[in-house]
């Protein structure tokens, strides 16, 4: 992983499925993706975090339709959180 | 703005309708699904040796294909291919009065045929072209402004095409049975059997699984160079097809037809079994297992297709293909694909009531219901079993078997999609995180 501001124009030009260390949380960029792509890298992600409670900010160019079955299943809650124009930015946490 | 996992998705920007849209499609499909056996019970005097004509396997038939396999595919393009092509279905009353104009046309086509009742029979036709001339329109729209995913809009418009010529085809032997032929009725039969299960549903089918397996197996999407391959190869078979069915060179582009589609249904399995073995979800339960019969039967309905065109000594190969192709691969295949989507449809949906102070949605796990989905399972493969050895034995008495066998396993299957309904509407806690249901 690497550590990269997140807000910094440069974010935007993350490779797709890009995840980097902030102060905030985990981040994945996952612009680029065709479905179910973004699904299988988000869930591949938090699955990896294990039972942390680290956040996962998510970079996104739409709304995850297939995404939300997945959190639900794994007891995630999704934040929407303000990006880049043009960007859905995501703030997903394990449920309390 | 914290919300439960699904609850923006159908926001006014999303590209998906609400989850009434593709449930009144799902739910008229469970009931027809519940007909069709029936029908096929009360045929069961004629259906081994069933070749066309008017009468209950006639009904029976159709409301397998138009009641069950396209109202689903209806409500779930609507509802997936949006995700694919990144662009919204539209206004949300089309596909409402889609469903007001087909359900009703579905029934009235079965009831038609099932007692020989042309008038009935031509009313409801027209009802069910109608509709799907009106599904076809908003199909072509959601195609041409598509952003996304290539392969899954190519093998849309495949889809489309066929849709066009299984209509020209009902129209002209619905012609037929008011007395007024057009086109050669083996020729109409031909084109329509073969644009309706391979061009239409297959093309539908083989297009959202792009997107459906890999999501449900966690898998990478798949390799787009031998998908394109296997998309060219399935429209080559169709082309094929339809000339060997026009007479030109028959036996040949027959032959060839059948080669082309095995290669291309070859390249789609290696892609979907490479998906389900490296995906990160390797146990996908009951549903992925009747998937997998769906498949099987597909191969062999290609299979025994040249020997329904070269007249084998069988007498029955006909009806045995048609039982391969409606009953062995698409009816299978979907049954097990639209019992994992409809619990992660409800899933979603539900999250927009989880918004309101209540915590975590139910999950797909949690609005499932696997006991109707393990009887479900049993019955509809004994069903399959039964007809097979009906049509082999020439026996009335195990089509009728076979029906009962299928009518217990699709009221099991509304039990099921009752459970997910009523567990939608009145969420329960989730009894924790965990992995998707076993089936």
């Amino acid at each position: 992983m690497h550590a990269r501001p997140n807000d910094s124009p440069a974010a935007a030009d993350n490779p797709p499925g890009r995840r980097w260390t902030d102060a905030d949380g985990i981040h994945i960029d996952v612009r680029g993706l065709a479905p179910p792509g973004p699904l299988v890298a988000i869930v591949e992600l938090i699955e990896s975090i294990g039972g942390g409670t680290t956040p996962v900010i998510v970079h996104h160019e739409r709304d995850p339709v297939l995404l939300h079955g997945e959190l639900a299943e794994r007891g995630w809650t999704v934040e929407r959180i303000d990006g880049l124009p043009g960007e859905v930015r995501l703030k997903l946490e394990r449920a309390r | 703005m914290r919300l439960a996992a699904g609850a923006f998705i159908a926001g006014a920007g999303s590209r998906l309708l609400p989850v009434s849209i593709p449930f009144r499609f799902f739910g008229a499909a469970v009931a027809f699904h519940l007909l069709a056996w029936i029908a096929l019970f009360a045929g069961g005097d004629e259906a081994p040796r069933f070749a066309g004509g008017l009468g209950w396997p006639l009904a029976a038939l159709h409301l397998f294909t138009l009641g069950v396999l396209v109202m689903t595919a209806i409500g779930a393009s609507l509802q997936l291919l949006p995700v694919a092509t990144r662009r919204q279905v539209g206004s949300e009353h089309w596909p409402a009065a889609i469903w007001w104009f087909y359900t009703p046309g579905v029934a009235m086509t079965a009831f038609g045929m099932g007692v020989g009742a042309t008038s009935v029979l031509a009313a409801g036709a027209a009802a069910v072209i109608v509709a799907l001339a009106a599904y076809a329109v908003l199909l072509a729209r959601n195609l041409a402004g598509a952003k996304g995913m290539p392969i899954i809009v190519a093998h849309g418009w495949a889809a489309l095409a066929s849709l066009f010529v299984v209509i020209a085809t009902a129209l002209a032997l619905a012609g037929t049975y008011a007395g007024t032929p057009t086109i050669d009725r083996t020729t109409a039969i031909a084109l329509h059997a073969t644009f309706a299960a391979y061009g239409f549903m297959g093309m539908l089918a083989f297009g959202l699984s792009y997107i459906l397996v890999p999501m449900f197996a966690l898998a990478a999407v798949p390799d787009p160079r031998q998908g394109w391959a296997s998309f060219a190869l399935a429209v080559l078979a169709l082309v094929l097809a339809a000339a060997a069915a026009l007479d030109f060179a028959p036996a040949l582009l027959r032959t060839a037809a059948v080669a082309a589609g095995l290669a291309a249904v070859a390249l789609h399995l290696r892609l979907m079994t490479i998906a389900l073995k490296t995906g990160m979800r390797r146990h996908l339960g009951r549903s992925f297992a009747l998937v997998r019969v769906g498949w099987g039967f597909l191969v062999a309905s290609l299979v025994l297709a040249p020997a329904v065109a070269i007249d084998a000594s069988f007498d029955r190969v006909a009806t045995l293909f048609g039982f391969a192709l409606i009953g062995g691969w698409l009816l299978t295949f979907l049954l097990g694909i639209l019992q994992r989507i409809v619990p992660f449809l409800a899933s979603m949906h539900a999250g927009q009531v989880g918004t309101r102070g209540r915590g975590l949605p139910p999950t797909p796990s949690a609005l499932t219901a696997e006991r109707p989905l393990a009887i479900h399972f049993a019955c509809h493969l004994a069903a399959l079993a039964l007809l097979a050895i009906a049509i082999a034995a020439d026996s009335a008495l195990a089509v009728r078997a076979a029906a009962a066998a299928g009518a217990a396993g699709a009221l099991a299957f509304g039990a099921f999609f009752a459970t997910v309904l009523r567990r939608m509407r009145r969420p329960k806690p989730p009894a924790g995180a965990g992995t998707m249901p076993a089936s």
